[in-house]
């Protein structure tokens, strides 16, 4: 059956779930209903995320790269996911590392650029390059690829979203979705053990970001109450601790240490805490040319050398319990992910904060990665009602600058995605022409203190006393969790609108470029590669189009319908021909031609929707919850106080 | 603006139910989740990614008794800005409130404790709130007066309760 599967020249593509992680990666897919990670060369799921520039050129990625850090330390990037999205001056390239970092040059965007054998590679094209291996690891396997879920942490700003999103166009993957890491593991979780119902957390711990999310398990729903964490958190920090404390023990100082003796005193820190998980006791050793050192250490001294990392977690989980209204005994469950939850410390910290025992019967280095390909699975599928549901949210409140410098929120950290909200602003000069607009991501009361997103101008307002303008600005955030801003001026319908770039990271010409320059896409592949992405858009809208007139075909009038045949039958005659110019314009025919269809289509889908279950019939259920008593107790509470609706 | 109960099916009423909200939005992000057209045409994409965000900015509106109260005003046309002058007595107990709560912040119980002591006064005004809007069919004009005094007083206490809230992240 599976080699049919395989060999089958019409199957349709395999979606995959990508868990594009700081020490290594996973790709998964779905088979017969269960998600199985693709293994790698050397058998194993895991793909070190690890990157060696190789002197003449060309790239070496995974097992082979790590081998390569030893001797150079510069030209293999590990951890290349902890700079992803930040600006070249980030705090986080002045932490003990062995890279040496160069400055964007004139024009140049302010990324985080590494200097790598006399070049300046960008962590965007670093994840670019392991997410290549494993498309062409997954293709082995699969033969045809669709498109690609990737996780990335909850607690990714609007930037190292924006990266990710660019690395995978670097790598040729279509995305799917971008899907946030704990939401993925729970998807894994509620869909292996069959639950129906529950609240649960999600304590995710990896190589270098951690995240909490608190969610709720309702019908095949899964809707996020809360996230939090630290985007630069993780296992990787345990690791420099203990590495500074064995350079401090050799009489070197950390901030002088040649580049070899950093990544040698790093990976044996590494090897000794994972030798401490199973053992009361290990010895640490480093060797790096003539130095060499050597010191048995017990697991006791270790967690008293890690305690301020996995202290760093704690206020995270309490606000995000705070955010969802709940308290540590109302979660039903708590889920552990990521290679540091193995840490015993980090397990006993997570039972103390919960106060139970947590939840680890799935792998939890391959958990989300099985959580990617079931939601590309859900995606790639035809949409069925009982499908399960992701419902997630926005981890940081996204605002603008107001006057005073002070942060207004317009999106509320934990709005439910997709969001959008409108609010009105006015000019606070006469004859003011022009409302400078500064998008800001975070908590903090002052627009200084939070990440700034973008910046831009709305012009041309005609000069008004102060007070008279009105302007509309409408933020709105899309299922990937990626904001748009528009700016509207009300009295002269003025508008602009920008897709928020942000101001760390590549400008969408630098992808342009990269993907120009990047050999899989030269000059004469470029017009194939087009013609055919627009046959298959074509082909999709076709298909899409067919189907809904099977089932809803009665919702248009003979006109309409004569209308719309004529569209797809125009369409498939420019495809016959290959005219891709053509094909394009006629599939854009055929989708404004599909309009009021759709339009219709949707209003009898909300019909039922609304219909299927009378509010009454919900009460009664609601209050009737016998396998869930506590969930239902926290319900009653609810309908009493309201106090938990924020 | 588009009215939030109409969107979701429900009666135009202050007190509802928490679980029959969330069941509703549940059921009509379903129907509309973008995550169910991802395969369908752009135009018809948009469109769903439309009233899925109309259909989240609605259950957001509901779920909260504040911004309930706020959308339920404004559908009975009274505009309610923070222009709302408070009465004094209210802004003398804030201003105690907030000098507490300068004393308390080391103290995470006491911060707890002030923030339980005002969380009670906002389920009073909520409390109010129900009694001004749903006691008849449709609130008069001095219900309506009512409703909006509650509304200023729990907006008071919620922006208090907000700073205690995030005393304690420290």
């Amino acid at each position: 059956m599976a080699l049919f599967q395989i060999f089958d020249p019409v199957a349709p593509p395999t979606p995959i779930g990508i868990d594009l992680g700081t020490t290594h990666s996973l790709v998964a897919h779905m088979v017969d209903g269960r998600p199985e990670c693709v293994l790698d060369c050397d058998l194993s799921p895991l793909l070190p995320s690890v990157v060696h520039y190789l002197e003449h050129g060309g790239v070496m990625v995974g097992t082979e790269a790590k081998g390569k850090a030893a001797l150079h330390p510069r030209e293999t990037l590990v951890s290349a996911k902890r700079f992803m999205g930040r600006g070249a001056d980030d705090p986080e390239t002045t932490r003990l590392g062995p890279y040496d970092f160069a400055m964007p040059g004139p024009g140049e965007s302010n990324s985080v650029r590494f200097k790598v054998r006399g070049r300046a590679v960008t962590p965007v094209e670093v994840s670019a390059e392991i997410l290549r291996v494993l498309r062409t690891n997954a293709e082995a396997k699969l033969r045809t690829v669709g498109g690609a879920v990737i996780t990335v942490p909850a607690y990714f700003d609007e930037a190292q979203r924006q990266a990710t999103k660019d690395a995978a166009k670097l790598a040729g993957l279509e995305v799917l979705r971008l899907l946030n890491e704990p939401t993925a593991a729970a998807l894994a979780y509620g869909l292996d053990k069959g639950r129906t119902r529950g609240t649960f957390a999600v304590f995710d711990l990896g190589g270098g970001t951690f995240d909490v999310t608190i969610l709720s398990l309702d019908d095949g729903v899964f809707q996020v109450r809360s996230t939090g964490g630290d985007a630069q958190l993780g296992g990787d920090d345990m690791d420099r601790l203990f590495a500074e404390w064995a350079l401090g023990h050799m009489g070197v100082d950390p901030a002088t240490a040649s580049p070899e003796l950093v990544r040698a005193a790093l990976d044996a820190a590494r090897v000794a805490k994972h030798e401490l998980t199973d053992r009361p006791t290990t010895v640490i050793a480093v060797t790096a040319g003539e130095l060499s050192f050597e010191r048995s250490i017990r697991r006791t001294e270790f967690e008293d050398l890690v305690r301020p990392v996995v202290e760093r977690t704690t206020p995270a989980v309490k606000r995000a319990l705070r955010d969802a209204g709940l308290r540590p005994e109302e979660v039903d469950g708590v889920i552990l992910v990521g290679g540091s939850t193995r840490v015993p410390a980090v397990r006993e910290h997570v039972k103390k904060l919960f106060g139970q025992e947590p939840l680890s019967d799935i792998d939890p280095d391959q958990v989300v990665a099985f959580g990617a390909a079931i939601q590309a699975d859900l995606l790639a599928g035809d949409g069925a009602k009982d499908d399960a549901l992701i419902l997630d949210v926005i981890p940081l409140s996204l605002g603008l600058e107001t006057m005073g410098g002070v942060a207004e929120k317009i999106l509320p950290r934990n709005t439910t995605i997709p969001a959008g909200r409108a609010q009105q602003f006015t000019t606070y000069a006469d004859g003011q022409t022009g409302f400078e607009l500064h998008v800001v991501q975070g908590e903090r009361e002052l627009a200084a203190d939070n990440r700034s997103l973008a910046k831009f101008v709305l012009r041309g307002i005609p000069p008004l006393p102060a007070g008279a303008a009105k302007l509309e600005v409408t933020f709105r955030v899309d299922a990937d969790g990626m904001l748009t801003v528009t700016a509207r001026e009300l009295n002269t319908g003025i508008e602009q609108r920008i897709e928020v770039t942000p101001s760390f990271g590549l400008s969408g010409d630098d992808v342009e470029r990269m993907l120009l320059e990047s050999y899989e896409h030269a000059e004469s592949d470029l017009a194939t590669r087009q013609l055919r992405e627009r046959i298959t858009d074509a082909e999709r809208v076709i298909a899409a189009t067919e189907a809904a007139l099977r089932v809803d075909g009665d919702l248009l009038d003979e006109d309409e319908r004569a209308e719309l045949d004529g569209a797809m039958r125009a369409l498939r005659e420019v495809i016959a021909a290959q005219d891709g110019k053509k094909v394009h314009l006629r599939t854009e025919g055929l989708d404004r031609a599909t309009q009021p269809l759709a339009e219709r289509r949707m209003d009898r889908a909300v019909q039922q929707a609304m219909k299927g279950r009378a509010v009454a019939e919900i009460e009664d259920t609601v209050k009737d919850r016998p396998e869930h008593p506590h969930l239902a107790a926290s319900y009653a509470k609810d309908a009493e106080t309201d106090k938990e609706t924020r | 603006m588009t009215d939030p109960f109409e969107l979701l099916g429900l009666a135009r009423r202050f007190s509802l139910d928490r679980a029959a909200l969330e069941q509703r939005h549940r059921d009509l992000s379903r129907t509309l989740h973008p995550d169910r057209y991802v395969q369908a045409p752009p135009g018809e994409r948009r469109m769903a990614l439309e009233r899925a965000v109309a259909v989240n900015e609605a259950f957001r509106a509901l779920r909260d008794p504040l911004t309930r109260a706020e959308a339920l005003l404004t559908l009975h046309g009274l505009s309610v800005g923070d222009a709302d002058r408070p009465a004094p007595a209210l802004l003398m107990e804030v201003m105690d409130l907030r000098e507490a709560l300068d004393e308390a912040r080391r103290s995470p119980h006491k911060v707890a404790a002030l923030l339980d002591q005002v969380r009670a006064r906002s389920r009073a005004e909520e409390s109010a709130l129900a009694s001004a809007f749903d006691a008849d069919d449709a609130p008069d004009a001095a219900a309506l007066g009512r409703a909006r005094d509650a509304l200023v007083r729990l907006k008071y206490f919620r922006r208090f309760e907000d700073e205690a809230d995030a005393a304690l992240d420290y």
